[in-house]
């Protein structure tokens, strides 16, 4: 019986003039879109490779100069871009590109692309996660919304319910008449993208199982607006009041909500201004101890200590270089002093994600936008890790090299000069992305989310169907 | 006739109750919106005024140091703790430039999210390469805010669509065109009038909601918020035109709901965004990574002939590089300092410059393809009625630059002098005036919004000329 339901259903379906236009409509899109995030993937990456070899070509040419002022001088970290950044951009236009990796100083991601584009690009950009998590639902509310409001108004209703048939069927049939499309769709969608990515150079960065488990985010995320388009059409009499109000869902789903939890998490947990950040982080500088400061107090009792350690009574005789030693510790000093500002940092961050992941109860768009995401690794959470890394990096990069000055040289002495021997010997700045297991394991709860989506929205399908008024 | 017409055309309007749900969710809505954009104009005024405050402070506290070492009340200990030091004011007490906002600034967030909205310009540091960016969580600015742009660009649509999609197709339903039909009126006037209740009526919504959440706010009256309606009542007349032109193909209400929907969709959804993705893959932005690149390479360039290019700076500066005069100059360090600053920034200014030229031509050559959708425009307009536009940041960002360069000719060559602060200079240092130098734009929008709806009214004028009345007719 389901098989027949399904069969009528899907050539009523295709018959119709409307969902061939949209079926057109959102397959060129995608194609459109595909083909332009895959030229833009290109363009980013080649230029991203060049950057990290001229970075480092630049780092060991430096020509030979005190190690300290090769700290100085420093380097840049960039962050890279992944294959399926392609599929979904994510938070990576609103954040930076590259950091600047110095001596004394944690910097923030530098020139984010929102910032160098006018106001046009808030309005989003044609790329396939816009379709996907925009126009896929349109297109299943524009196919579904009078599947059930149809057979009453034309008195099919009725002839099927006496010849016997169970809602349940009837429910069952309409919700995968409606999802063969929306499936085959989204199943070309992901398998283009796939071979499209399986062909890129840096194959190797990319695996099927990620873009699989993407798909079925998708899926159920689908599966959430069949429910509820069914749901609807069954319990309104008329055709287009059902429209109107699936219209309604999708509009406080897709663009209400996401922007009025923007407004309650900065409000319940708002971010510092860049300017008070800075200074929260300079008070605490100034009272500690500063590496290019010997008269601080602090570095004065490490300096009374180390003395006595040594058994000596001035640094000149201490058996290493003392100002190596000495910026060495003020850097680590202040290592931590960034390390506590930018965990509060964090813990803002972290609030406000719990926000979202609360208002996720109001809106099965914010789950599967999370786990979209973060799936294509362009998160907050991935931005978060890659910045959290090139500072570890430039901890490594500046301890080595005072540490060089340390060993290498004598207290005062300012003219030591080390040479592309050492830039060599330091590692490049390898990045390893978040692990994709890290990844699965943090975003469960949106996950789960979803599926209590799923799972309650295609009960309250089922009663409505149950209940359904058949006049 | 025509006026009893009209008048029970504003009975059925006035009785259908879904008018007034709508009035009511738009009211929230707008209500929703205007709070959240005040809220950000006063954050944003209150952090300008914590920097402003504090500055005042430290600057009282530092003018009360200045006077008693002056006056040889106080010792100082070593010279360089010597609050009358030029070097050390001019660092540390950097004055505040601040964009303040602009009456109408709680319209939309445009882009005010993005940008810092005041800076502190030292004497000396990288002001050229500052970033100006504010600290966010970027998934709120993926998701924009819920501003009044918001509700007006995407939402204000729907509800002129809600008030007008049955048009015509509502008469010919309930049998009462084939009457008006008969009647010894044309059509086509009879159609206008009702438009033009409908539209007077949303106008006369949205301007007395927009007031009274206004006034609910506090927020002052201004001229600008003439110029919003003035905006808001052209958008609002492009989607009515829309309306219009649909309903003259004589479809039932409710297809003519779902061709308007996706009207709608097309129109702020889709069109938006493929122009933004076509803008940037005509011109695409300028690359910053290889900006970085040619950055480096002038930089260490400069930094290899950085005694050679020295040695030609102290020609220009003499008094740099004296050394026998028989004062040596306090500020000797800093000046030398300086020089190699000025020899670094020359080096790297026109990799600068050429970046920022380039972005400003591709944003120019971006900006023309607004005029592809109404939305865009409105978008565009509101933006800039807000003073929220990447224009007015950029603006600021040069005048912040401007007066970083006031600030330090104030304190250079006094420092060459080898003078000491007095109290009294306090009051003589350069006070920063930001004031906006951008061109309004939003008359143009609003000009090229009525284009739009110019254009699509007299397509409906030919499709009603070439239709018959059996048209509308038929069921």
């Amino acid at each position: 019986m389901i098989r027949e339901i399904v069969r009528k259903e899907l050539l009523e379906i295709f018959r119709e003039g409307r969902f061939r236009v949209a079926l057109l409509t959102v397959a060129i899109l995608v194609v459109t879109a595909i083909g332009v995030g895959r030229q833009y993937y290109r363009q980013v990456n080649e230029q991203h490779e060049a950057a990290r070899r001229n970075a480092r070509s630049e780092w060991v040419s430096q020509g030979s100069k005190n190690p300290h002022s090769a700290a100085h001088y420093g380097t840049y970290a960039f962050k890279p871009k992944y294959p399926m950044s392609l599929l979904d951009n994510g938070v990576d236009k609103y954040s930076g590109v590259s950091i600047y990796l110095e001596a004394h100083k944690r910097n923030d991601a530098q020139y984010m692309a929102a910032q160098d584009q006018t106001a046009l690009s808030r309005f989003g950009d044609l790329s396939p996660d816009f379709i996907l998590m925009f126009m896929v639902p349109l297109f299943i509310i524009l196919i579904a919304f009078n599947s059930v409001s149809r057979e009453r108004e034309s008195g099919t209703l009725r002839v099927m319910m006496s010849q016997g048939i169970s809602p349940w069927k009837l429910a069952s049939g309409k919700w995968l008449a409606v999802f063969t499309p929306v499936a085959v769709l989204t199943g070309l969608v992901f398998l283009v993208g796939g071979v499209l990515l399986a062909n890129l150079e840096d194959f190797g960065l990319f695996s099927w199982w990620p873009l699989i488990l993407l798909a079925l985010v998708y899926l159920l995320y689908y599966g959430v607006f069949i429910n509820v388009s069914i749901l609807v059409s069954a319990s309104v009499r008329k055709s287009s009041l059902a429209f109107v109000l699936l219209l309604g869902i999708w509009i406080l789903s897709c663009l209400g909500m996401p922007k009025a939890t923007s407004v309650v998490a900065d409000a319940l947990y708002p971010y510092p201004t860049q300017l008070e950040f800075e200074e929260q982080i300079a008070e605490d500088k100034t009272n500690g101890l500063n590496g290019h400061d010997p008269w601080n107090a602090e570095s004065k009792k490490l300096e009374a200590e180390t003395l006595q350690k040594y058994g000596v009574d001035s640094v000149k005789k201490l058996p290493f270089n003392w100002d190596g030693y000495l910026m060495q510790k003020g850097e680590e000093h202040e290592a931590e002093i960034y390390f506590k500002h930018y965990q509060v940092l964090k813990e803002i961050y972290q609030k406000q994600s719990k926000v979202y992941r609360t208002s996720a109860a109001l809106s099965p768009f914010l789950p599967a936008r999370f786990l979209s995401m973060a799936l294509c690794r362009t998160d907050y959470h991935a931005h978060w890790h890659f910045a959290d890394e090139a500072e570890k990096y430039r901890l490594m990069l500046v301890g080595r090299l005072n540490g060089d000055m340390v060993d290498n040289s004598r207290t005062g002495q300012w003219d030591y000069r080390a040479d592309e021997k050492l830039w060599r010997a330091v590692p490049d700045f390898a990045y390893e992305p978040v692990r994709y297991q890290s990844i699965v394991e943090a975003n469960a709860g949106h996950f789960l989310v979803l599926l209590a989506w799923w799972v309650l929205s295609g009960v309250g399908m089922l009663v409505a169907v149950r209940q359904m008024k058949v006049f | 006739m025509f006026r009893l017409h009209v008048k029970y055309e504003w009975v059925s309007v006035w009785r259908d109750r879904w008018v007034v749900v709508l009035s009511l969710i738009f009211f929230g809505l707008l209500f929703f919106a205007i709070r959240n954009g005040q809220e950000k104009v006063l954050e944003r005024q209150a952090s300008i005024a914590k920097a402003r405050g504090e500055l005042r402070q430290a600057e009282s506290k530092r003018r009360g140091e200045i006077d008693s070492v002056a006056r040889g009340l106080r010792q100082y200990g070593e010279a360089r703790r010597n609050p009358r030091l030029l070097s050390t004011y001019g660092q540390r007490m950097g004055k505040v430039v601040a964009m303040d906002a602009q009456p109408l600034a709680f319209v939309a967030t445009g882009q005010s999210d993005l940008f810092t909205h005041f800076a502190k310009p030292k004497l000396y540091g990288e002001v050229y390469s500052l970033g100006f960016s504010e600290l966010a969580n970027p998934v709120q600015l993926l998701f924009g805010s819920f501003d009044l742009a918001f509700v007006c660009v995407y939402l204000l649509p729907l509800l002129v669509l809600a008030f007008s999609y049955n048009l015509l197709s509502s008469d010919k339903e309930s049998g009462s065109l084939r009457l008006t039909l008969s009647q010894p009126v044309s059509l086509f006037s009879w159609l206008v009038a009702k438009l033009a209740l409908r539209y007077a009526v949303v106008v006369g919504l949205i301007a007395a909601t927009l007031l009274i959440v206004l006034a609910w706010h506090g927020i002052a009256m201004s001229t600008g918020l003439f110029w919003l309606l003035l905006l808001i009542c052209v958008y609002v007349l492009f989607w009515f035109a829309v309306s219009f032109l649909v309903s003259l193909f004589g479809w039932s209400s409710g297809q003519n709901a779902i061709v308007l929907v996706s009207v709608w969709v097309v129109l702020v959804l889709l069109v938006p965004s493929i122009v933004s993705q076509l803008a940037n893959a005509v011109y695409p932005v300028p690359s910053r990574i290889n900006m970085i690149h040619n950055y480096r390479v002038a930089e260490a360039d400069a930094e290899k002939r950085a005694s050679e290019i020295l040695t030609s700076y102290y020609r220009d500066h003499p008094e740099l590089g004296q050394q026998d005069s028989t004062v040596a100059n306090q500020y000797q360090f800093w000046l030398k300092y300086f020089a190699s600053v000025d020899v670094l920034k020359k080096a790297v200014q026109p990799v600068l410059d050429e970046y920022d030229g380039a972005l400003a031509q591709q944003q120019e050559w971006v900006d023309r393809f607004k005029v592809l959708s109404p939305a865009i425009l409105f978008q565009d307009g509101l933006n800039d009625l807000a003073g929220t536009s990447t224009a007015h940041y950029t603006d600021f960002r040069h005048q912040v630059i401007e007066f970083n360069e006031t600030w330090r000719n104030y304190f250079i060559p006094r420092m060459f002098a080898n003078e000491l602060l007095q109290a009294s200079d306090l009051d003589q240092l350069p006070e920063p005036r930001y004031q906006s130098r951008v061109q309004p734009v939003w008359a143009i929008d609003l000009l090229l919004i009525v284009v739009f709806a110019a254009v699509v009214l007299g397509v409906s004028f030919r499709v009603y000329q070439t239709s018959s009345a059996e048209r509308w007719l038929a069921s």
